[in-house]
């Protein structure tokens, strides 16, 4: 059984998300063992503006041009500085026909692995892993469950999933493409707000429809929670491969920020302009192939 | 006079109950941080299931192998049945990590508490 790690980037006007999904690739490798390759799934603008950077840190580059309508979406670097740009997000739902592996991981490129636990997921008896449980590393947030809407359905965290071909996942990939490409409707039918696509949501509506639309569970990765550092948060430093210091923007307000440690555990860094300011400590802190 | 002082007085210690807050504020932030890192450490996988690893999994594991059952059928977090091949082998690997993970939480927590200043912790 071939197991692989894949991680999406396509560069926009605002973020360079080739060298980005480098430096989360060199934290997998360093810190994880039991895979046989990490895989970049990219578009050829991206592929060409980084390439010799990306070749050090993939054993693998998949180039797809899938379709994308517009997707604008607002990009805060803390609470200064909004930024609205265009987020090319959709292809993930592509990523069963475009894995070569058997066993797949995909995660974000901005989620840093600092630790071992994920390699568990190696030859799991479920087809479909994912987690609904999400920490605010900062502590803003006191619910660790999200629904996609007050009256509606739990929210699933596409930031890190794993799979393996079989019935139920092509299954569930084919409905995640078709919300993907009808997803206002699925929002008015699931009571969403807002109108940009969100893979959480298209997740979160296929496992719902293709478990019967009862009460299900879907099984959990191994890790409890997904530790979610939001674009409030900003990096004061990066210390090794699984020892970063964060500022964290506090409850009662957003402007002030509280230093807090991470070691070997791993993070979501959602703030992209933090880990561009600090990306070369990343890429120095992770392993080349 | 004394009224004044006693106001002043007040004032101050109200003061320093405030900043004492801040410091409080940042230690239960690394201590909750600390509580979640443990929990995703004390994860355990074999023969396709996932484990979250704490005292009832290793008493009832340890119930187990005292009954001389050297294998068995047991629901993982997810609630799927795992079949447990070596179940001496299973208690010793589920020990060994609950204590070694417990005891790095026990030795960042005393660290984290022992110290007033959020420098010291971070080491910055």
């Amino acid at each position: 059984m071939s197991k692989g790690i894949i991680i999406f980037a396509q560069n926009n006007d605002y973020i360079n998300y080739g060298k980005t999904a480098c430096a989360c690739a060199g934290f997998v490798r360093k810190n994880m063992s039991k895979f046989d390759e990490i895989c970049l799934v990219t578009d050829e603008y991206t592929l060409k503006s980084d390439e010799k950077l990306i070749n050090e840190y993939f054993d693998r580059v998949i180039v797809s041009e899938s379709s994308q309508p517009a997707n604008i979406r607002l990009f805060k670097d803390t609470s200064s500085t909004p930024e609205y740009a265009s987020f090319r997000n959709m292809s993930r739902a592509d990523v069963y026909e475009l894995s070569p592996y058997d066993e797949t991981l995909v995660i974000d490129g901005d989620y840093f692995i600092m630790n071992n636990v994920l390699d568990q997921v190696w030859g799991s008896e479920n087809d479909f892993m994912i987690n609904c449980q999400y920490r605010d590393v900062a502590g803003r947030h006191g619910g660790n469950v999200s629904y996609i809407d007050n009256f509606s359905i739990p929210m699933y965290w596409a930031t890190v999933f794993y799979f393996k071909k079989s019935e139920y996942t092509e299954h569930l990939f084919t409905l995640i493409n078709h919300i993907k490409y009808n997803f206002k409707y699925y929002y008015y039918l699931y009571n969403c707000s807002g109108n940009l696509f969100r893979n959480d949501f298209a997740f979160s509506m296929a496992l719902h429809i293709l478990n019967g639309g009862v009460e299900f569970k879907v099984p959990r990765l191994p890790i409890e929670y997904l530790n979610n550092s939001f674009d409030l948060d900003d990096i004061y430093r990066v210390n090794s491969h699984n020892d970063i210091i964060m500022f964290c923007a506090t409850p009662e307000s957003t402007e002030k920020h509280i230093l807090t440690r991470f070691t070997n555990t791993d993070l979501h860094i959602m703030n992209k302009k933090a880990i561009a300011r600090c990306v070369d400590d990343l890429l120095e802190n992770g392993e080349k192939i | 006079m004394s009224n004044k002082k006693s106001n002043t007085e007040q004032q101050e210690r109200l003061a320093q109950a405030l900043d004492f807050s801040n410091t409080m504020k940042t230690f239960n932030l690394s201590k909750n941080n600390l509580k979640v890192k443990t929990q995703n450490l004390l994860s355990y996988s074999t023969a396709g299931g996932s484990f979250i690893v704490d005292q009832s999994l290793i008493s009832f594991v340890h119930f187990v192998v005292t009954s001389g059952k050297t294998e068995i059928k047991i629901l993982d977090k997810n609630s799927i049945p795992i079949h447990i091949e070596d179940t001496v082998k299973f208690l010793e690997e589920i020990s060994s990590l609950y204590f070694e993970v417990t005891n790095d939480y026990y030795n960042e927590y005393q660290k984290l508490r022992s110290s007033r200043k959020i420098e010291k912790v971070l080491e910055i």
